[in-house]
């Protein structure tokens, strides 16, 4: 695959490691930055805000996503019910013991992390669908123990949660936490980057493409899975705390098993095992979703038969399809075609 | 003591439903080695059209019964060639992603042309309540109970002695093979499909029959049927049905003695935990095939 354009050579290791290897790539990367911190701040009104804040939420969930199922081969069917144990635990610290975000942001993320390595357990024995029933069967049981936890979880009633606040400033507006999310949202993936460069990630992307042939050549392949459960439950810990932090209150009913399987869906659609793939599925997930909502009463006018809510099952029948066209025409998401359509225009005009 | 075994006798009898499921499942994984979560799902899509045909377009029994067999036969025919077919030889990922999605279609489908709360079908059981000592059973669990026992002799018969069901077993064996032999291995998979949505489908109708049809349950069976699945074992028939019925008994008593204890709604978790324990002790089921892999 050629990923460079041409004449761009390497001749010292720093340069081979390098993240930005040509000129064009930086001012993408200052363009984009931008676009984050400055331009859209400037424009966007308060809804256009709140989307961008929960695309930012969902980007750091699905990073963890990306490293357990993209670069480590782990399906995870229970994305989502690690999201909530992140936002309970932070709900619950700041409600019942008064804790501030600084404080309730990282214990989310570790106690994420705790439940990662529990659910990681079962992987020292099983693999493929057999881990993607297990997390399935984890979604389950946090539903239902976040329901039946008393005065703890307040069950069907849900749980408020503070604003966050951090060095004396209240993140109470949409715009302050817009902030507060892009920032972490930056630092989460630039994290997720380097990580898939180091040992591990390297593991990782042996352990899925052949964990038997990755243990012959020395790599504890147990140790490497549960290593990738955790950091999957620990960046879902991140997201599940930002988004209780964001929201306020926050009930059972936010983390729907459906939740799970869009973000595993979309993560296919943009392209496993790539982190720019992974940003893209979460735009392009959160994008459509918005575009069908403003669709809606046009369709609902078009077709007065369908009654309100099955705007909702038209979403879900679209994303599904969406998946399904995804799967079959372009297994390796997006993302792939776009660096065939980049090679291309680099060899043109030259087949290869 | 009473307590215990009217647990016991409902236990038994919801297992059932839960094995015919679970039988649809191991019938496709067997044919086609794709793992059905959309299960629940169809199911669902199948009771919800019954209940149009009958009560909605006021068509007799029969023939909704026929067009729905149809219907089914079209979907299975759908789902085969347009999304199974061209991901043979695809990653794990991939098959349980296009069944999830699947699911999913299914299911807004249903959210968008039946929306609302359960619907409920005219009673054509007769309803009554029987009593076997101290232990109450209505008669719809009855039926349930013996249409599950005779699908259960019917599929034995099917894959051991006749030639489509031997056939099918081959099939699973090695596809390659199956097709030198002169298999038409795709038409297999059709056929897997469709008996194991009807058999499913038959079991969502009596359980619909008796509570109204409702997606979310339904779904919720479809996935409490996969911890079906593995705890029988993948590849086993009789694990299925083994497997169900164990289901439904440890879930009615777990229920039945653990609800007062921790606040109710075990029956929707039981099942899980159970998964999850036999994950961690016997990962291939009580009947399945222990996998060897070779690099």
């Amino acid at each position: 695959m050629l990923k460079k354009p041409c004449g761009t050579f390497d001749e010292t290791y720093a340069q081979d490691m390098s993240v930005i290897r040509t000129p064009y790539r930086g001012g993408l990367l200052i363009l984009l930055f931008l676009f984050l911190f400055v331009i859209t701040p400037l424009i966007a009104d308060n809804y256009a805000l709140g989307v961008m804040n929960l695309i930012g939420i969902s980007v750091i969930a699905m990073m963890g996503l990306n490293i357990l199922t993209g670069y480590c081969g782990q399906i995870s069917i229970g994305h989502v019910a690690f999201i909530a144990v992140g936002a309970y635990t932070s709900s619950i610290l700041s409600q019942h013991l008064g804790w501030p975000f600084w404080a309730t942001f990282p214990s989310a993320i570790l106690v994420s992390g705790l439940m990662g390595m529990v659910i990681g357990l079962p992987t020292l024995r099983i693999k493929g669908f057999y881990i993607a029933i297990s997390t399935l069967a984890f979604h389950y049981i946090i539903v239902w123990a976040i329901l039946h936890g008393g005065d703890l979880t307040k069950g069907v009633w849900g749980l408020p949660c503070e604003f966050p606040e951090l060095f004396g400033i209240s993140f109470n507006t949409e715009k302050k936490m817009y902030y507060l999310i892009m920032i972490l949202a930056v630092i989460g993936t630039v994290l997720a980057f380097n990580l898939v460069r180091s040992k591990f990630g390297r593991g990782f992307v042996a352990v899925r493409d052949n964990d038997i042939a990755a243990e012959f050549m020395g790599l504890n392949i147990f140790r490497l899975k549960s290593i990738a459960f955790i950091i999957c439950a620990m960046y879902a810990g991140a997201a599940g705390s930002l988004y209780a932090h964001y929201l306020g209150m926050i009930t059972v009913e936010q983390f729907p098993l459906i939740d799970s399987i869009w973000y595993l869906g979309f993560l296919i659609v943009g392209g496993l095992g790539s982190i720019s793939g992974a940003i893209f599925g979460v735009v392009f997930y959160r994008l459509i979703a918005q575009i069908v909502l403003f669709a809606a009463p046009m369709i609902s006018e078009a077709l007065p038969f369908l009654s309100v809510s099955g705007v909702a099952g038209f979403t879900q029948m679209l994303f599904g399809l969406v998946i399904i066209l995804f799967l079959v025409l372009e297994p390796r998401g997006a993302i792939h075609r776009w660096q065939l359509t980049l090679t291309s225009f680099r060899l043109w005009p030259f087949p290869y | 003591m009473e307590f215990f075994l009217q647990l016991v006798v409902s236990g038994f009898l919801t297992g059932s439903v839960y094995a015919l499921m679970a039988l649809g499942i191991v019938i496709i994984y067997k044919a086609s080695s794709v793992f059905n979560f959309a299960h629940g799902s169809i199911v669902a899509f199948a009771g919800y059209l019954m209940w149009h045909l009958l009560v909605n377009l006021q068509l007799s029994f029969f023939f909704s019964v026929l067009i729905s067999l149809v219907v089914i036969a079209v979907i299975s025919f759908l789902i085969q060639r347009f999304i199974l077919y061209p991901l043979t030889g695809q990653s794990v990922l991939t098959i349980i992603m296009a069944t999830l999605a699947l699911a999913e279609v299914f299911s807004g489908f249903i959210t968008l042309f039946w929306p609302g709360p359960a619907r409920t079908y005219p009673k054509f059981l007769p309803s009554s309540v029987f009593q076997l000592g101290t232990v109450f059973i209505t008669s719809e669990e009855l039926v349930n109970f013996a249409i599950c026992v005779v699908a259960f002799i019917i599929f034995m018969f099917f894959f051991r002695k006749s030639k489509l069901g031997l056939t099918m077993r081959g099939t699973a064996e090695d596809h390659q093979l199956a097709r030198s032999e002169g298999v038409k291995v795709d038409r297999i998979f059709v056929l897997a499909w469709f008996i194991a949505i009807v058999m499913a489908g038959i079991g969502g109708f009596l359980m619909a029959h008796m509570h109204g049809v409702n997606q979310e349950p339904l779904i919720a069976m479809g996935m409490k049927s996969l911890t079906v699945v593995i705890l029988g074992g993948m590849e086993s028939i009789l694990g299925a049905v083994i497997g169900g019925l164990a289901i439904g008994l440890l879930e009615a008593l777990g229920a039945g003695y653990l609800d007062p204890l921790v606040g109710g709604g075990v029956e929707d978790v039981f099942p899980f935990i159970i998964l999850l324990a036999v994950l961690l002790i016997k990962p291939y089921g009580l009947f399945g095939y222990k996998r060897i892999e070779r690099v």
